[in-house]
């Protein structure tokens, strides 16, 4: 037992050194920690021994102010959470909302959410794989994955006003109906991505840089992958085929006909695969969507207020990230006695010590880049 | 800059040198207002829309800052984009002590102006860049679009292209103003202007009506009929894994007292619909017990750990441990009721620690992050966790955000 003290959060543990054991500090403002996360690293040379992440700079305290908010205003809020998804976040609340409230939404409801979902989540995707190549170091797939995504953005625009904080959904329907240029835009812009997806997954899945870079990189077993709570492309990439959207199917997701891809290595390369399939189900469910799309009310009946008879009402969507929970508990009144998420990326990152010890912190980098995480909605 | 703020001293009592010195503003304003290199900072939606804005549809480029550096030192214009957190704000004037002058800085968002939508009622975000940091523009939005952040940079600009040596760039004094007095102020501003508006629009509306005596409008007003949306019932849930049923009693099997929560009987009633999970209160004694028993059992398999959260009622918590089953997909929520601690004196309550639980952090790793959560936001101390530090707030934070009977005095209540 030495006398030293450590940084806080490391564990005392005896560790065979080839060199000196040192200690680095890595954000909170830093180009490639995704925003205002800091990461302290214990290292032996360049390889890492232990990763601390230290969270809170973007603590926003939206739990405690939903507390004095409406539950309609809080849907705003829960756009700022995971801003990438927003329009997945909204629906997440909503669900928790609809439960308390004993309505469902009509048909065409249905499928105008299903449908902005997956729109949400390509975006998202593209998102990924434009920061994970651009944090391998290639600034052109940079440039691509941002350029597809302003395509989806026009669509956000025009159906709900904004382009990112979308604030679209609430309890029973939507805001408004989409517009009648809404599925001849989606059209053509599956068609202008399923062309381009196949330059794009040509030029990162088999580009050998990027291979030699992820391959057997940050392996994350599938029992560690249970046990730290990961979910979404990260618990998949590990072989356990969960995704809420079939095994516990909300909205219209079990009448649609979509798979879940699921690899089995656990390493950086599948969880960047897995998420590539992903953004192909995804085309597959819109195109679905485009058939099926009906006629009819987008929204149910208005409530004059949005009361939630007196419980604990749970909701659970698969957001691009993961498992999203809203927790919503009503006593009385228009507003939440208290709500909490469970986001996804919080729980995805907790296995990031397990799978970067060992690896350089270059692999760190790619490593945080394939858990995707959104450090707003970390912190709320 | 020392010797070039020396020049117009030395050069304007020469003849001709009033233009020499001209000629040297034009030059440096014209390098600086068209290459300014940001940093690269972003801490949250704002920064999306800034990354937006640098990549192909927009092209920063064609304004000269699409250098985006990772390093203040080698960056000259600080593009706040995001939310500033107490906890950040210190990083965030040291960047900006960093970036070498002549420098600026613009305030991208609702957030950095006010504090947006996290104006009101909030205990940890600042209400705007400008107490903290000198700011030359601000762009309104939230987040902006990427135009708005164009025109920002365009009005920056336009600012730099007014500088000269003769008045040298210089960092502005801090506005030594309460935040609510400036809103105060703005309010009557603006009431004011609104009174000048209406009068305006109703003297215009007088005016039109003698013009035009005959007039009608062609519009009606249409009230959406009741019978346009429809009332829709919520469809029937499929049954996932283990009913209702069958996980009570074969929690019943480990410990025979676990109880419903916010039930009567022990009877689980037939018309549970089906997406709500079963929720079952037990003692503190035999939490770890039954968690163990319930992750461990082959029935059960309760094997992932969704969440732990607590809820504060007045005279207890709630800690509620979620969890589910990933094969199966069933799910249950173990609650325990923790008393407040009554021994501790009044005015300590606040800062103190009133509850105790034991840790499931060696059953599921998972738990061990979300219980430091709750421990920092509730005050719940959570036995044998083996790091329990304070997780969002900075380790100095006094209080416990979550409890109702919170105070603090950053927060500032929304006006009714
Ligand atoms: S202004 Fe709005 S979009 Fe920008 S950081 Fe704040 S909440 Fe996010």
């Amino acid at each position: 037992m030495s006398l030293r003290r450590l940084p806080p959060g490391f564990r005392e543990e005896n560790i065979d050194l080839d060199t000196e054991e040192f200690f680095v500090n890595m954000g909170p403002q830093h180009p490639s920690t995704h925003g205002a996360l800091r990461l302290a690293l214990r290292l032996d040379g360049e390889t890492i021994i232990e990763v601390v992440p230290h969270f809170g700079y973007i603590h926003r305290g939206i739990e405690k102010q939903a507390e004095s908010m409406s539950y309609l205003q809080y849907i705003a809020l829960s756009d700022r959470q995971d801003y990438l998804t927003a329009i997945q976040n909204n629906w997440g609340v909503c669900l928790a909302l609809e439960k308390g409230l004993g309505i469902g939404v009509p048909e065409r409801g249905e499928y105008i959410r299903v449908m902005l979902a997956e729109l949400g989540r390509i975006a998202s995707h593209l998102v990924f794989y434009a920061c994970f190549g651009g944090d391998l170091g290639g600034q052109t797939a940079l440039l691509f994955g941002f350029k597809e995504r302003e395509m989806i953005h026009d669509i956000l625009d025009e159906v709900t006003g904004s382009r990112l904080t979308t604030n679209f959904f609430r309890p029973g329907g939507s805001v408004h109906d989409v517009p009648d240029t809404f599925i001849p835009r989606v059209t053509s812009f599956l068609k202008h991505l399923e062309k381009t997806m196949v330059d794009y997954e040509r030029f990162l899945s088999t580009n050998i840089i990027v291979l030699e870079r992820t391959k057997g990189i940050g392996i994350l077993s599938k029992e560690d992958a249970i046990a730290y709570g990961c979910s979404g492309p990260v618990l998949r990439a590990s072989g356990v085929s969960y995704d809420v959207r079939k095994n516990d199917p909300y909205g219209i997701y079990s009448q649609l006909d979509f798979n879940v891809p699921v690899t089995y290595n656990g390493d950086t390369y599948d969880r960047y695969v897995v998420r590539i399939a992903e953004i192909h189900e995804s085309i597959k469910i819109l195109r679905q969507c485009i058939k099926q799309f009906p006629e009819g009310p987008y929204r149910g009946q208005e409530k004059a207020s949005i009361r939630l008879k007196p419980g604990s009402y749970y909701s659970a969507t698969e957001t691009a990230k993961g498992l999203y929970a809203t927790y919503v508990v009503a006593v009385s009144g228009d507003k939440p006695y208290r709500i909490h998420t469970r986001g996804p990326s919080f729980a995805n990152l907790a296995a990031l010590n397990t799978m970067v010890q060992g690896h350089k912190i270059s692999d760190l980098v790619s490593i945080l880049a394939t858990l995707d995480p959104v450090i707003p909605e970390i912190d709320r | 800059m020392g010797i070039m703020n020396a020049v117009p001293g030395l050069l304007d009592p020469i003849p001709g040198g009033k233009h020499l010195v001209n000629m040297l503003d034009y030059v440096a304003n014209w390098a600086r207002a068209n290459s300014l290199w940001p940093l690269t900072y972003g801490t949250s939606c704002c920064a999306i829309e800034m990354m937006s804005s640098s990549m192909a549809r927009y092209d920063i480029a064609r304004f000269g800052s699409e250098v985006f550096r990772a390093s203040p030192r080698q960056a000259d214009l600080f593009i706040i984009a995001g939310t500033i957190t107490s906890k950040m704000a210190p990083a965030l004037q040291m960047l900006w002590e960093q970036i070498p002058g002549p420098k600026y800085a613009i305030a991208m968002g609702a957030c950095t102006i006010s504090g947006g939508p996290f104006m009101y009622d909030n205990y940890s975000v600042i209400r705007g860049a400008n107490t903290l940091i000198p700011v030359d523009v601000f762009i309104p939005g939230c987040p902006p679009r990427p135009e708005a952040l164009f025109h920002g940079l365009l009005t920056l600009r336009d600012k730099i292209l007014r500088e000269s040596f003769r008045n040298p760039w210089k960092e502005g004094e801090a506005i030594d103003q309460p935040y609510a007095d400036r809103w105060s102020e703005a309010s009557k501003a603006w009431a004011e202007l609104e009174k000048i508006k209406d009068e305006e629009q109703a003297e215009a509306r007088r005016q039109f009506k003698e013009n035009n005596p005959d007039y009608k409008s062609p519009y009606k007003a249409v009230r959406v009929k009741k019978d346009a949306f429809p009332e829709v019932p919520r469809p029937e849930a499929p049954l996932i894994g283990l009913s209702a049923t069958d996980l009570f009693s074969i929690a019943l099997e480990q410990d025979s007292s676990i109880t419903l929560y916010n039930s009567d009987s022990n009877e689980i009633s037939p018309d549970r619909p089906n997406d709500m999970p079963l929720d079952i209160i037990v003692s503190k004694e035999k939490y770890v017990e039954l968690i163990s028993f319930l992750k461990n059992d082959e029935r059960t398999n309760l094997n992932y750990l969704i969440d732990v959260t607590a809820v504060d009622w007045e005279s207890h918590f709630d800690v509620i441990t979620q969890l589910m089953s990933i094969e199966k997909g069933h799910k249950l929520f173990v609650r325990v009721s923790l008393p407040k601690d009554d021994s501790i004196e009044e005015e300590k309550r606040a800062t103190s620690i009133l509850a105790e639980i034991p840790s499931i952090s060696h059953l599921y790793p998972a738990a061990e992050w979300k219980e430091r959560e709750v421990f920092d936001m509730f005050g719940i101390h959570f036995e044998n966790h083996p790091d329990e530090r304070r997780l969002f707030v900075d380790h100095d934070f006094k209080g416990y955000p979550l409890r109702k009977d919170f105070t603090h005095p950053h927060i500032m209540k929304r006006p009714v």
